[in-house]
């Protein structure tokens, strides 16, 4: 072979391998700095709307044992709506379910919305649709025969299933959540906005260096 | 045979055939890597298996970017290694994709090689999970983004009640189970893409899985080069408050992502699915049909003695070797239709010529030769250019425009040395055999077994009273019309030097078969 194929091959080789490295991380651009966003995001346990009853000596007995729960309850999880507003302009509207094929599961929400930097006001609101029932669950719970052990149901028994009741409860994402704040939002930074479930309210956190 | 039927595979193939020429000319064939380009992966995946073992000692799941950090920064165990394993793994991308337009250009999409298409397919896609899953666990900015693309179009799909996408929102820090099943997969999926690799050489014999010696070195050489004097540098760590700029980004795994980020998720993973869809789907749209069909070889069982030839050189294995049902002692040849790809080469091996496509046998061949010799009578200078149809038959006009007789044929693998005894004592000067590249050959392995009928004796080998002065065999693609010219003028020069030949009337050749050795199959 000639020596100038075999140079111009290996000069070719090198040129194409420096291309290699540099397509390996060239520069992608990713976000303009006209680009800030507003991330809203939570997972929360949906209220319940269901009718508990509860359950005869006779119904328990036909029970096998570990079947037996004093009171049962039927339903489905509320609905909610979550609506974002930017300095008074509607970002995003949609419905929250519970999750699952029976929207049973945990609710959650994820959007992430593009706004231009700057201040800017920032409304957020998470509403329930669905009513539920004036009476209150506990005071349902609190039926004759709630509370009692008879039944082939031990006292233990019953105290979990009623303590079991009231955390899911306590957990339920309230009826209504807003967060109205002024923030000015650096160009690429992630504002996110979440739900606090110890505090039960919707919060918006930023850490910017 | 199947030739390019559609234009793309026309425009695929011309391309092709271009920048083969050019490397065959820069590298010789023996070095061109366009030729070499499937046997490239599996050594570069060799390369990314060794660089990776290493790597995941240093790799921490609970501290992705600090551990990815720490071994960047080491420039002895650490950055050239992780280099080398990021550029190999560009390289095999790169590799396969040509591998890959080759085969489609070539017509070899379709039919039995389906099966290596398919394969083919569902590794490179395989391939691109690893890269995705290797660039997340460093869980850069460029990481960051290719995870949460990901989980976008992942999120579309209604099987999940919680959005993946959750996992970066920065509510809490990302589990470690998350880079735990990243890493598992990343070690694992290479491991099924062995399982890939024996399913898609299946169906061929003697299956090559690594490229000549100089030419593998040359590769990682020139990788391991590119590691030492291009270190990486990690780009800024994932932060999910933070939107990057710009990240450093790895084209060829992430050529698809400025297209699918300006979509939404439900268009962008359905063009994903449709894309790898009709890949792999490819060869029913390349499937040739009717008249276009090459046929399957066929057996003529009363000439077969059983030789085990046709079955030992056979690149598809789509011979076996049956008992005979005619009460005859030995075996007979019987070709597997489904696995056939009518490449002829059994033609080129049968000595009594009892198999082959229809029309395309040895005694097929002989009789378009006597056609030839009745209708041309060569004179004692003139050189017959036997031509391969894919190859130098292309630009055949310019051969005969030197004074040769052309003689086209199917592969050179078909040709039966009995044709060219008959054309020598027919009266041509000397038979000037234009093959593919052996590494070109599209039935992979003419060339070959034609080297070897004519010069090393294999069955059906050409007889000792040929004189060998009078017949040569040159390498030309159908893009090296001044390679061939070159061969034919120093042949005919030689020719010329060795005086006339006498035409021998009509001429009987015998048609003898001596038993193929059996280790040669094994």
């Amino acid at each position: 072979m000639n020596t100038l194929p075999r140079a111009a091959g290996a000069a070719l080789a090198i040129v194409l391998t420096l291309a290699l490295g540099w397509a390996s991380d060239a520069p992608m651009p990713a976000f303009r700095p006209t680009d800030a966003v507003v991330r809203v995001s939570w997972g929360a346990r949906p209220e319940r709307i269901e009718t508990c009853r509860t359950q005869s000596d006779e119904e328990l007995a036909k029970l096998m044992p570990q079947m037996r729960q004093r009171v049962v309850c039927e339903g489905t999880t509320a609905r909610y709506r979550l609506e974002v507003r930017h300095d008074g302009r509607l970002l995003a509207s949609q419905e929250v379910r519970g999750g699952g094929l029976r929207h049973d599961r945990e609710l959650y929400v994820f959007r992430e919305l593009r706004v231009p930097p700057g201040p800017s006001s920032l409304d957020v609101r998470f509403v329930r649709l669905d009513s539920v029932p004036a009476e209150r669950e506990d005071a349902r719970e609190r039926g004759p025969g709630a509370d009692s052990a008879s039944g082939g149901i031990s006292p233990e028994r019953v105290r979990r299933e009623t303590e079991e009741r009231r955390r899911r409860r306590e957990e339920a994402v309230p009826a209504s959540l807003a967060l109205r704040s002024d923030v000015t939002l650096r160009p690429r930074e992630v504002l996110l906005v979440t739900y606090d479930a110890e505090a039960r309210r919707l919060v918006a956190v930023r850490r910017t260096p | 045979m199947a030739a390019p039927s559609r234009p793309t595979e026309r425009v695929a193939e011309r391309a092709l055939i271009a920048l083969d020429a050019v490397c065959n000319r820069l590298y010789g064939w023996r070095g061109n890597p366009l030729y070499q380009s499937g046997t490239i992966v599996f050594a570069l995946f060799l390369v990314l298996l060794a660089t990776g073992l290493w790597l995941i000692f240093f790799y921490r799941v609970g501290a992705p970017y600090a551990s990815v950090a720490r071994l960047t920064a080491n420039p002895w165990i650490g950055n050239w290694v992780r280099g080398f394993h990021r550029y190999a793994s560009d390289a095999a991308v790169v590799a396969a994709l040509v591998h890959a337009v080759r085969m489609y250009a070539q017509g070899r999409s379709w039919g039995p090689r389906a099966l290596a298409w398919m394969t083919g397919v569902l590794m490179l896609i395989v391939v691109f999970i690893c890269g995705w899953t290797g660039y997340v666990m460093v869980w850069d900015t460029f990481g960051e983004l290719l995870a949460r693309e990901g989980a976008r179009m992942l999120d579309t799909l209604p099987v999940l009640s919680e959005p993946t996408a959750r996992v970066f929102t920065g509510e809490r820090p990302i589990p470690s189970v998350f880079f735990f099943l990243n890493l598992f997969a990343h070690v694992g999926l290479p491991l099924a893409l062995f399982g890939g690799l024996w399913l898609h050489v299946s169906r061929v014999a003697r299956s090559a899985l690594l490229p000549p010696r100089p030419l593998l070195w040359s590769v990682i050489g020139l990788l391991f080069a590119l590691s030492v004097v291009r270190p990486l540098a990690m780009a800024p760590e994932a932060n999910p408050f933070r939107l990057a700029d710009a990240v450093p980004a790895d084209w060829f795994y992430a050529f698809w992502l400025p297209l699918s980020r300006s979509l939404a998720a439900g268009p962008a993973l359905a063009g994903a699915v449709l894309t790898a869809l009709a890949l792999l789907l490819l060869p029913v749209a390349t499937r040739r049909r009717g008249a276009s069909a090459p046929p399957p070889s066929q057996v003529d069982e009363s000439l077969c003695t059983g030789c085990r030839q046709c079955f030992a050189d056979c690149p598809y294995e789509a011979i076996t070797m049956r008992t005979r049902a005619d009460g005859r002692a030995d075996e007979v040849a019987h070709v597997t239709g489904d696995r056939c790809v009518s490449c002829g080469i059994c033609a080129g091996s049968c000595a009594p010529m009892g198999v082959g496509p229809p029309g395309r046998t040895g005694r097929d061949q002989l009789e378009r030769v006597r056609e030839y010799l009745a209708r041309a009578e060569p004179g004692a200078g003139t050189i017959v250019a036997v031509c391969c149809a894919r190859g130098a038959a292309r630009f055949g006009h310019l051969l005969a425009a030197d004074g040769a007789a052309l003689h086209p044929v199917d592969c050179a693998g078909n040709l039966h040395t009995s044709a060219i005894e008959l054309l020598i004592r027919g009266g041509a000067g000397g038979v000037l055999v234009l093959a593919c590249p052996p590494r070109d050959c599209w039935n992979r392995e003419g060339p070959r077994w034609l080297m070897e009928r004519i010069y090393h004796d294999r069955e059906a080998e050409l007889q000792p009273r040929v004189d060998r002065r009078r017949v040569r065999v040159a390498y030309a693609n159908a893009g090296e019309p001044s390679a061939a010219l070159a061969a034919l003028r120093e042949f005919a020069a030689q020719v010329a030097a060795l005086g006339a030949t006498t035409a021998e009337g009509a001429v009987e050749l015998e048609a003898v078969c001596e038993p193929a050795p059996v280790a040669e199959r094994s």
